[in-house]
């Protein structure tokens, strides 16, 4: 392998080796666990770090494609795509994985001897979703999309011993296979339709696209179609969100953040990618898909969320609406990206912090989190109180938080691209969604709690939610240096 | 400078009472009113320094954050928000020091005063419409603690109530800026843009001035608020805490008012003039509409509340006479309901403190035990009134003068307004104050303490000095108000109409 040819899979590089290390030391040579903690913080800052360097080479003006099938005569098909989308996509990633496991941190301790399976799972959970982000051919990232999403059934079921865990493993197993199902059929479909699995380079998609009138048009569509759908089945999309409520409630706390702001950074990516990557000419056809299922979204994942009486499901139900904001960015094509960018980092954010809150609240290992766990909680931890009142305004998108520079961007975006309706009925459901996070604050600073004991809050977690809490408000002061680094990360 | 300043100051005044160690409670209360006195010398300070004449924006300043959206720190004062940004800072200090009986969870309480007052020192001063409606949008957060948390019996339903309203009005609003901005951005060659200035240099059409009309209208109109928009309004001033209800009353009604002139008069100027005279004639619902309700309350507070749907009723009127007194009347009536409902809230505020109720039946001859109270009280309702000396009669004048212009049948029909809160309010008094002690539960009623009077006294004073000598008041808002239509003389058929051009128009 070329030197130059190892900077653009650096990343998953640096993560495979971390996994393997931490399972050395901690399953063979049966070191402390803090080791490999030590171990896989590292990797992730590495890898991190990687990224960061991956930017620089772009800036020097590094090539975009890689890995391509060189004795394929017509075509140079590439695999692996290092672009500024795929770098920020890095950056988002490794990020909200640190503050992931950072929050996971308690619940790790609780694991006895399977810590290594799990430290080791997360990181390649992680270089799974990262190579999703990277990939420039459908299956590059059906192997991205595999890699992710078998990491997380395993850690959504980690805490075996709970019943509803398991079902909530089994469930998300099910659903998420028959949607990786969806997802390569569509590429096969878009195979046949274009002659192509890669997404860019000559004999690309792209290109086929562009410079072919498609002879099978129903074909082309039809696969279209079904790459949506199972991806949408990632990003919990409406209708296609109904493993999210189950699974998020029955996963343990502590990690659940993690895999949610996982799987939609990594089906968000892949979206985009695709969409505006390898099938933007199409854009007619796909935009109004999108802004349906975007409706769709906000509608169903407000209304439903307005009725749960657990935390996790209304954080469950409150992401299905998030999904719909973020993929009324897609609309715009290209000038979306930068919305959407801005919206899928600090969602993610939020979600690490709210779900570390509920596993302080409810516990790390549990799957539960009913609302009266969190009556008057304001008496008991007031900060812990004042942080989630900042991280549920964060996401209700009240203005001088990040969530509300998100949301003006996606709805601007749609406006921009001529949806006015998906704009207001967005803004409609936002007014049902300030319900949603009002009704968790209220229960909080207006409920009588039912004991008085001081809540527990173990550091890693109160790092991290107190970072996020400070970046709700700081990033929705100064958004500017964020929205302009996601204005830049486009697709090829 | 001084304009970001006036807005960081309450800010940094909320960083500091969070910061206050549990051991040093004492200073919490005595701090609090204290850092709410800078923002009141710099908002004194714009007024002495304000150029009077110029209708133009001053104390400007202009930083952008965001070029590609054209998003900036853009604020500036003209004759108009000058007034707003004075009563929020008069009205915070007083409301603060009648806080007094706040004992749960006090330093959360005034951290979201404080808050509050950021908020909407910002709305009044913010040129830039994305800051416009963050400022905006950010004050539901504080006034639905204040009202959840420190409200009495029916707090959780009606601090629902306040935010699910306003926040509905406010998503239109959001609608609107994101659309105009993106009309703005098309018209100048960028994506987008929010600068007021710039927005007001686009020519719209009709059809999208009519649709934008709409979009901010709603917003407001559900502040001000306009019948029948105005069903959170009784509920939330009810339940709130008293300074919740001065805020409420006092400043955050007047959003929805300037929100009309500065944004719906400036921006649209056709849709206004085609909408004009139903806009007036829903003020004088309001006005009709807000009195009598307000005759059979049986809740002294609601009874204020109502009052206020009344006097803002006044304002719509005026706004949309589109006549230069009718606008510089209904600023008038803002400042000057802001000031007497300020008080009025603040008295009965008072003797719930003692009593524990509000309803009027538990009350009569309070006057033998109370005097200084009942004086102060009879004050501010005849203030409240309109009798002539005390500010309330000098807005209501000009408006009914300005809407005898072009809308001669509704401004006859808005007088009976002022007969009406007549009824009203000296019934009330009548009922709590005068005649003999029927509820024995009354009679270890004290009057009114030090601190209490110093709460009322500066209301007094300034109601009584801009009631006699509205000047220095109505030169600063008149080149302001008289821009705004001259802006919508520039760009539609409409002319002004003066007395002794036309004999008063058609209704």
């Amino acid at each position: 392998m070329e030197s130059a040819e190892f900077l653009p899979i650096a990343p998953e590089v640096i993560l495979l080796a971390g996994a393997l290390i931490v399972i050395l030391l901690l399953a063979i040579f049966d070191r402390p666990y803090r080791e490999g903690g030590i171990v896989a913080f590292t990797a992730l800052t590495a890898a991190l770090i990687a990224a960061v360097f991956q930017w620089r080479a772009l800036g020097d003006g590094a090539d975009n494609l890689y890995f391509s099938a060189r004795d394929v005569p017509v075509a140079r098909l590439p695999m692996v795509v290092m672009d500024e989308y795929s770098v920020f996509a890095g950056y988002v990633i490794f990020t909200i994985a640190i503050l992931g496991l950072a929050a996971a941190w308690r619940l790790v301790q609780t694991l006895g001897s399977r810590r290594a399976e799990f430290l080791a799972l997360v990181l390649l959970g992680v270089a799974g979703v990262h190579m999703m982000t990277a990939s420039a051919n459908t299956i590059m990232m059906f192997i991205g999309l595999e890699t992710a999403s078998l990491a997380f059934y395993v850690l959504a079921g980690f805490t075996r011993e709970r019943l509803d865990a398991d079902e909530a493993a089994v469930k998300y197993f099910l659903l998420g296979s028959l949607a990786a199902a969806i997802f390569i059929y569509g590429g096969a479909l878009l195979f046949a339709a274009t002659g192509s699995t890669a997404f860019y380079g000559a004999g690309g998609i792209r290109e086929f696209l562009s410079a072919n009138i498609v002879t099978e048009p129903a074909i082309l569509l039809v696969g279209m179609g079904l790459l949506i759908v199972g991806l949408s089945f990632k990003v919990s999309a409406a209708p296609f969100h109904q493993w999210a409520p189950d699974v998020y409630q029955g996963a343990p706390s502590g990690v659940v953040g993690l895999l949610a702001a996982g799987v939609k950074i990594a089906g968000f990516a892949a979206l985009g990618r695709i969409l505006i990557g390898a099938l933007s000419s199409q854009i007619d056809d796909w935009a109004p898909v999108l802004a349906i299922i975007a409706g769709v979204s906000v509608v169903i994942g407000t209304l439903l969320a307005a009725v749960q009486d657990d935390v996790k499901r209304i954080l469950a139900y409150s992401g299905v609406a998030h999904a719909g904001y973020i993929l009324m960015a897609f609309v715009a094509g290209r000038d979306g990206i930068g919305a959407m960018w801005f919206y899928v980092a600090t969602y993610a954010l939020t979600l690490v912090g709210a779900f570390a809150v509920t596993a302080v609240v409810s516990g790390s290992r549990n799957g539960r989190s009913p609302l009266r766990d969190w009556a008057g909680l304001s008496s008991r931890s007031p900060w812990l109180a004042w942080a989630m009142l900042i991280i549920l305004l964060g996401m209700g998108g009240i203005p001088f938080t990040m969530g509300f520079v998100a949301k003006v961007g996606v709805f601007t975006a749609a406006t921009e691209a001529g949806y006015t309706w998906l704009m207001f009925l967005a803004l409609f459901t936002t007014v049902v969604g300030l319900y949603v996070y009002f009704r968790v604050a209220a229960v909080m600073f207006m409920g009588q709690p039912e004991d008085d004991d001081a809540v527990v809050i173990p550091t890693a977690s109160g790092v991290v939610i107190g970072l996020v809490a400070f970046s709700t408000i700081l990033l929705g002061l100064l958004p500017w240096p964020l929205l302009e680094l996601a204005g830049e990360a486009l697709p090829l | 400078m001084a304009l970001t300043w006036l807005i960081l100051l309450p800010l940094i005044g909320a960083i500091v009472i969070a910061l206050i160690p549990r051991s040093r409670r004492e200073l919490l209360f005595p701090l609090s009113i204290a850092v709410t006195i800078p923002p009141l010398a710099v908002a004194s300070w714009i007024a002495f320094t304000f150029e009077v004449g110029d209708p133009f924006f001053q104390f400007t300043v202009d930083h952008t954050f965001f070029e590609q959206l054209g998003i900036g720190w853009r604020l500036g004062v003209d004759g108009i928000s000058l007034w707003m940004i004075v009563l929020t800072a008069v009205l915070f200090p007083l409301a603060i020091a009648a806080s007094a009986s706040i004992t749960e969870q006090r330093k959360q309480y005034m951290v979201a005063m404080l808050i509050l007052e950021t908020g909407l020192l910002g709305v009044f001063v913010a040129l830039d419409l994305l800051l416009f409606f963050a400022f905006f949008e950010i004050v539901l957060v504080p006034m639905y603690l204040l009202i959840g948390i420190w409200g009495s019996e029916n707090r959780r339903y009606a601090s629902f109530k306040f935010l699910l309203f306003t926040a509905f009005g406010s998503i239109f609003l959001l609608g609107g800026i994101i659309a105009l901005a993106v009309l703005t951005g098309d018209a100048i060659g960028a994506i987008t843009s929010f600068d007021l200035r710039e927005v007001l240099d686009v020519r719209l059409s009709s059809t999208a001035q009519l649709w934008l009309f709409a979009a901010f209208g709603i917003a407001f109109a559900v502040k001000v608020p306009i019948v029948p928009l105005h069903t959170w309004l009784a509920d939330a001033h009810t339940e709130a805490p008293t300074a919740g209800s001065v805020i409420l009353a006092g400043v955050l009604l007047k959003m929805g008012g300037y929100g009309f002139l500065r944004f719906n008069m400036t921006l649209f100027p056709e849709a206004t003039v085609d909408l004009a005279k139903g806009m007036a004639l829903l003020g004088v619902v309001g006005i009709v509409y807000g009195a009598v309700v307000a005759i059979v309350q049986p809740d002294v507070k609601r009874l204020v509340a109502y009052s206020s749907i009344s006097h803002m009723g006044f304002v719509i009127l005026g706004l949309f006479s589109l006549t230069s007194q009718g606008l510089s009347g209904g600023v008038f009536v803002m400042i000057s309901h802001g000031l007497v409902t300020g008080a009025l809230f603040l008295l009965v505020g008072m003797l719930y403190d003692r009593r524990h109720t509000r309803l009027i039946g538990d009350y009569g001859g309070v006057a033998t035990l109370m005097p200084i109270y009942a004086g102060f009280f009879l004050y501010m309702a005849f203030a409240s009134i309109g009798l002539p000396g005390l500010s309330g009669f000098v807005g209501e004048f000009l408006v009914l003068v300005g809407s005898y212009l072009t809308v001669p049948v509704l401004a006859v029909i808005a007088a009976s307004g002022v007969v009406l809160a007549a009824i009203y309010l000296l019934w009330a008094y009548e009922r709590i104050f005068t005649g003999p002690i029927t509820n024995p539960a009354n009679e270890g009623l004290h009057d009114l303490g030090f601190r209490e009077i110093a709460i009322i006294v500066p209301l007094i004073v300034l109601v009584l000095v801009i009631g006699i000598y509205p000047k220095p008041v109505l030169d600063r808002i008149q080149p302001s108000v008289d821009l705004i239509l001259e802006r919508i003389e520039a760009t539609t058929t409409y002319e002004v109409p003066e007395y002794g051009s036309t004999p008063g128009g058609g209704a």
